[in-house]
């Protein structure tokens, strides 16, 4: 029997009682985002089923799977909207949008699943494809569906139909995908001018630069090196294109952190500075951490892994990792952030014999979403990427069962260009494994086997690790996006869980970047050697050519080894869980990266090569200080109405709406959420968990990142984020002697070229903050366990070319002795008010400074950035404080950070919907401007009950602390400098303004 | 013969998630818990009528794909049929937690019949406001309701963290049905409401009910009050210091948190019952 289609439509009845609550969404969405009325829009949903089930035989089951017999109505081979029962009106423009061949459509994998358990004769190669269609009814009559449909699509991934009233009603066709027949390998000729060697790397994409060109042509002049290819049976003095792609894989930026890695001639200009650094990461990170390492005993497994693995306590250890998704996130908002979450979630999977994910965090930098400048060509309005990427990490983390327990969105107008995804995971895993080997070692052995787990490979995710190592441009491929899918990937997670306790595995790590040339790549380095056969890997569409099976990044993909003993067990438990498993590769000890095709040997790396052949980048850096239009405040100022506008800036805003919508206590262990107090929409500082049942023994989450700072200076920005992290987990009452951090730059391209003329510059920036990072983590003892970096986040080039401010996200996570010994933001009654630091005249690249320059009341951001002279001094007060959280001294702290004092009273205010009158007079040459607005660090407000006042006072004697006032019965946050009142305002207002602007749902109707 | 410690069967796999802290927090009630593979169920490794009780854990459930909990309440109403009946049968307490809510109202065993006929009679869909959202409702109970878990219990808080919580029935009179059974076990009431008279059938505004649930229903019961199935998250409440304002209050050395009591009474009743 021949396949058919069958399609089948179902819509949502609506009327008493019922409600077409996807197509209100669209109604809502457009009015939010784009002023436009519709007084009605409906979904359809339909499916392509193409197997050998008879159309009849569909029909008849329609209720049983597609339509919910309750809610919604079906059709079998018929549009709906032709049904005049259902759809009495025509509507005035019917959009419908469906997948293009290839796309990963996870409605329809679902849906063929559903349907073998209703047919379960269907055929294997039965496929079913989705699409949703959208009637619009009673909208402005000047409205281009055009426009429209690309408000609804990504043409990247989607296709789209139009239908306007009165033609017939667009029928979406099921994706076929064309057939492609297997070719070999082709030998690519390098003998050949330089300009033809950059020619190649540029025309596939394979970012390697001139010199690394020359190290592979100089790798296949080798004699050894010919004789060894003559025995393997290939070309002798030419890559095969396997090859090639995968050292472009392994030597790109995003695998090797080149940058990071290189020799970096800095020159300061006005220091007279002139020195070389070899390796930042070496110099600045890893020597750091190497020396902290030598004091303490719980740093587990640092650097080599795929996250950093500490010792929590005598039976569990815990790991975290931050990974950025920016590239893939411009170009598809929602796959591209899905893919980072999800993807995240495999390297905490993948370190050590397998930890499991038990928390997420999400720090997004956005262009702003009310945009309403020009927009490059290629690059969508912030407001959808901020809808799209928040979309993607929402449903990559609720569908894996992984709360999100911190993060933070940030708005500036670079971030257009390229917005930043950083999406991070903490693991956990026991200790020992019940056969008692030690869970953070991976062990395998020459011979072990080596399987493929997970999803198929297909075209997607092509050229993910070196497209990720170039600016973004309009020409940027399609293939490039990949779009994951959480619930093969939490089928996966239980599998291979069970796997580790049963002591089946012997290494695994996660396909990522590069897949499996950079999976199968980095674990054979254990055993000096592999040997994959690419036939065996099972593929998503035939056709596909060695090399794009090799370095294609298809999602939800875990490469394991097993030992030949643990093989049928291992089997089992896959078909278990319905995962799918192939065996793919053995280790061995041959020195070789080696890859057959079937009998073929397609590729033969020496791995020392592979890994090691890379040159080093010689790079020029030269710092020279910004000239900046200082920031002049205003003359006579309202500052109780800047303290409304300022809480209404996007960076200081509430973003409820947005965050509520991320699970945050899956697995009933966040002791402190993202929102606290009286109405439970406070802000939270550091998440905490309390990760065993049963048990207050804690964990503490948090994040720091201060951007704008960079405009004046990078280190600045560097030392802003690490203590913005821990002074966020301090609040928390974290154990100050046992945190950990994690480092993860965003950076513009640092390298100079024409592309990049001030690249000097922007690696002088690099320098910077690196020696920042290293000074602040050594004072407050933090250890870089794992980071990351993004080099190239850049748009364009020459007079629109669109770089991002220097960025550097420090993510934090620590040790808490007892969850109930914490502390929130709000204010409780009755308490007395202390700062915590002193308040410095630090307002350049403030917020306030921005938001009064956007204004046209300040004419530039320059002047005094926050700085760190003295982290010894805030590490005093830190400890001290986290002692009388731990003691249950203070139950309520909020850091101060963007806004300064006033934003962060006015934060507490809210939180406990409670009054405060506070004076901000005291120690120090600040002004009032610099004692309100100003973002000076080392500052956390600090509230305390009047009988814990004295042993509050005796446990901060000798840190810096300034009594500031008490909590009011008022509904007012009066703020005074000496005896003038500078600041007076009701705290709904506080509450109207802070909660109002980035709510973006477009009511409730 | 009396069960003392009675047996747990937590499902999990394709995609169930909250099926780690439903097991340990029923061990906490005084329960043995396992977590087992619904497969384990299917193809007879396993075997139901060796458990007391059987909890369907919250999470995305094939991804909550053509609609939540219907993939895998097709794979329990085809395949695991028997097995359902005869616990029903042998007088075994049943709960739904969110996504097993939806399961449990997908295969037809809520609101049910005194024999499971699995047939869908409700059904659980988007939120009105088309958002999933995290966030702490206040409920309260029926205290006439057989349902065996939420004997003796007035108002709880918990959170609810669902995108698909709207329950609805086809028509007003099967509502009435079920409210005169006393199967409208729990609804959403206004924190504010005084204890013990929150419940109403009145239309309650976002986010009191989060979801726009007719009649403010957030769980139900069968009609013999041993299948429970509710969207909010009790177990995500076990202990006082999940609460979201436990730094408002004193720190105590008693941890459990009130949710607690909805898994004693289900470990209480098969100790009398079983």
């Amino acid at each position: 029997m021949a396949a058919n289609i069958v399609r089948i439509e179902v819509t949502p009845k609506v009327g008493s009682g019922f409600r077409d609550v996807r197509g209100d969404l669209i109604k809502r969405r457009l009015r939010a985002d784009h002023a436009i009325e519709f007084t009605q829009v409906r979904s359809v949903v339909g499916y392509l089923v193409k197997s050998e089930i008879s159309s009849e035989e569909i029909s008849d089951r329609v209720e049983d799977l597609f339509a919910d017999p309750i809610i919604e109505v079906g059709t079998t081979d018929a549009l709906i909207l032709n049904d005049k029962t259902l759809f009495a009106d025509s509507p005035e423009l019917v959009i419908s949008i469906g997948f293009k061949p290839g796309v990963t459509d996870n409605p329809g994998s679902a849906a063929l699943d559903g349907f073998r358990t209703i047919f379960p004769q269907t055929e294997s190669s039965a496929k079913v494809s989705t699409y949703l269609t959208y009637a619009f009814y009673g909208g402005p009559t000047d409205l281009d569906s055009n426009w429209l449909a690309g408000e609804l699509h990504n043409g990247l991934i989607e296709k789209v139909v139009i239908g306007i009233k009165g033609e017939t009603a667009p029928e979406i066709e099921f994706p076929e995908i064309g057939k492609i027949e297997y070719s070999a390998p082709k030998s690519i000729d390098l003998e050949v001018p330089d300009e033809e060697l950059i020619r190649i790397s540029n025309e596939g994409l394979l970012a390697l630069n001139l010199e690394e060109m020359h190290a592979i042509q100089a790798h296949y002049r080798d004699p050894e090196i010919r004789k060894a290819r003559a025995a393997a049976g290939l070309v002798v003095d030419a890559p095969t294109d396997v090859e090639l792609e995968c050292l472009a894989q392994t030597w790109s930026e995003h695998c090797k952190h080149k940058i990071f890695a290189a020799k970096i001639h800095h020159v300061d200009s006005e220091t007279d500075e002139d020195c070389t650094i070899d390796s930042l990461f070496k110099t600045h990170i890893m020597k750091p951490t190497f020396d902290m390492q030598a004091e303490v005993d719980w740093l587990l497994s640092i650097f080599h892994d795929n996250s950093g693995v500490i010792a929590w306590d005598d039976d569990w250890s815990i790991c975290m990792k931050a990974e950025t998704h920016n590239s893939p996130s411009a170009l598809d908002p929602f796959g591209g952030a899905m893919t980072g979450i999800v993807g995240v979630n495999r390297d905490i999977l993948g370190t050590g014999l397998g930890a499991r994910p038990i928390a997420n965090t999400d720090v997004f930098c956005f262009g702003p979403p009310d945009w309403q400048g020009d927009l490059p060509d290629n690059l969508f309005h912030p407001s959808r990427v901020l809808r799209g990427v928040h979309a993607g990490v929402r449903v990559g983390g609720n569908e894996s069962g992984i709360p999100t327990v911190n993060g933070a969105i940030v708005f500036d107008d670079r971030y257009i260009g390229k917005p930043l995804v950083y999406c991070g995971t903490i693991g956990m895993m026991p200790r020992h494994l019940p056969d008692g080997r030690e869970s953070h070692v991976k062990n395998p052995l020459p011979g072990d086997r080596v399987y493929m787990v997970g999803g198929k490979v297909g075209y997607d995710g092509i050229h993910g690790a070196t497209f990720s190592s170039l600016e973004l441009t309009e020409e940027s491929p399609s293939s490039a996006v990949q779009i994951g899918d959480p619930i093969t990937q939490k089928k996966m997670v239980d599998m291979i869980l069970e796997a580790r306790d049963a002591g089946l595995m012997t290494c695994i790590t996660d396909n990522g970047a590069g897949g499996l040339s950079s999976s199968i790549g980095e674990m054979a380095e254990y055993t000096n050697g592999c040997d994959i056969d690419l036939s065996k890997v099972p593929l998503k569409q035939e056709g596909l050519k060695a090399w794009e099976i090799l370095v294609s990044e298809s999602q939800e993909r875990m490469t394991v080894s097993v030992r030949e003993e643990d093989v049928p067990a291992f089997e089992q438990l896959a078909a278990l869980h319905e995962v799918e498993i192939s065996w793919v590769a053995c280790f061995t000890n041959s020195g070789l990266f080696h890859v057959r095709y079937g009998a073929d040997t397609v590729c033969q790396l020496p791995l020392e090569f592979l890994h090691d052949g890379v040159p080093q980048l010689q790079l020029e850096s030269e710092w020279k200080t910004p000239e900046l239009t200082p920031f002049l405040p205003p003359e006579n100022p309202d500052h109780s109405n800047l303290l409304i506008r300022m809480l209404a800036q996007p960076n200081i805003a509430s973003k409820e709406t947005w965050v509520r919508q991320y699970d945050h206590e899956v697995i009933a262990q966040t002791a402190v959420k993202p929102f606290v107090g009286v109405e439970r929409d406070g802000p939270g500082d550091a998440g905490v968990l309390a990760p065993i049942h049963g048990s207050t023994h804690g964990l503490v989450v948090s994040n720091g990142i201060a951007p704008r700072y960079s405009d004046i200076d990078a280190g600045a920005m560097a030392a802003a984020a690490v203590d913005e992290a821990v002074r966020n987990a301090v609040c928390a009452g974290v154990d100050m002697t046992k945190i950990a951090g994690l480092d993860n730059f965003c950076w513009p391209d640092p390298i100079e070229s024409e592309k990049t003329p001030d690249g000097r510059f922007k690696l002088a920036q690099l320098v910077r903050a690196n020696r920042e990072l290293e000074r602040v983590c050594r004072a407050y003892f933090v250890p870089c366990v794992s980071g990351k970096d993004s080099m190239k986040n850049d748009y364009g080039s020459g007079e629109g070319k669109i770089s991002i401010p220097p960025t550097l996200l420090f993510s934090l996570f620590g040790d808490h002795p007892d969850v109930r010994y914490t502390t929130t933001s709000d204010l409780k009654p009755g308490e007395s008010l202390y700062l915590v630091g002193t308040s410095k005249q630090e307002l350049g690249a403030s917020e306030l400074a921005f938001m009064l320059k956007a204004s046209g009341e300040a004419d530039g951001i320059g002047g005094e950035v926050p700085r760190l002279p003295d982290p010894e001094v805030k590490l005093q007060s830190y400890k001290s404080l986290t002692k009388a959280i731990q003691n249950g001294i203070v139950r309520t702290a909020h850091d101060c950070s963007e806004g300064g004092v006033a934003v962060a009273i006015a934060e507490m205010c809210i939180g406990g919907r409670c009054g405060a009158a506070i004076d901000v007079d005291g120690p120090g040459n600040a002004d009032l401007w610099g004692r309100l607005w100003g973002e000076s660090l080392g500052r956390i407000i600090v509230g305390v009950s009047q009988e814990n006042r004295p042993a509050f006072l005796e446990a901060l004697s000798g840190s810096e602390i300034m009594y500031l006032g008490e909590t009011t019965d008022s509904d007012h946050l009066l703020i005074y400098y000496g005896d003038d009142l500078v600041i007076e305002s009701k705290v709904e207002d506080l509450v109207n303004s802070w909660k109002g602007s980035l709510d973006m749902t477009g009511g409730d109707q | 013969m009396m069960v003392e410690i009675p047996k747990v069967a937590v499902l999990f796999g394709f995609g169930i998630n909250c099926d780690r802290e439903t097991a340990a927090i029923f061990e906490l009630a005084g329960a043995k818990s396992e977590r087992v593979h619904v497969n384990h169920f299917i193809n007879g490794d396993k075997d139901l009528s060796e458990y007391h009780i059987l909890a369907v854990p919250g999470g995305f459930s094939f991804g909550d794909h053509l609609g939540s909990g219907r993939l895998l309440g097709n794979r329990m109403r085809y395949a695991m049929r028997e097995q359902l009946t005869a616990f029903a049968a042998a007088g075994k307490p049943i709960i739904g937690i969110c996504n097993g809510f939806q399961v449990l109202v997908k295969t037809g065993l809520l609101p049910g019949r005194e024999i499971p006929d699995f047939e869908q009679r409700a059904s659980l869909t988007l939120n009105n406001s088309g958002r999933y959202e995290d966030r702490w409702i206040t409920l309260e109970f029926d205290s006439e309701s057989p349902c065996i878990w939420t004997k003796g219990i007035t108002r709880l808080e918990c959170p609810i963290r669902h995108g698909e919580g709207r329950f609805v029935m086809p028509n007003f009179e099967d509502l009435d049905t079920l409210d005169a059974n006393h199967q409208l076990v729990t609804r959403y009431v206004d924190p504010k409401s005084e204890v013990g008279a929150g419940i109403t059938d009145e239309e309650l505004p976002f986010p009191i009910c989060p979801n726009g649930s007719a009649r403010n229903i957030a769980g139900i019961c069968d009609p013999t009050g041993l299948i429970f199935g509710l969207m909010p998250h009790p177990e995500a409440a076990y202990a006082t210091f999940l609460h979201p304002q436990h730094t408002r209050n004193e720190i105590v050395e008693e941890i459990e948190g009130e949710c607690m009591k909805i898994f004693r009474n289900a470990v209480e009743y098969c100790q009398s019952n079983l």
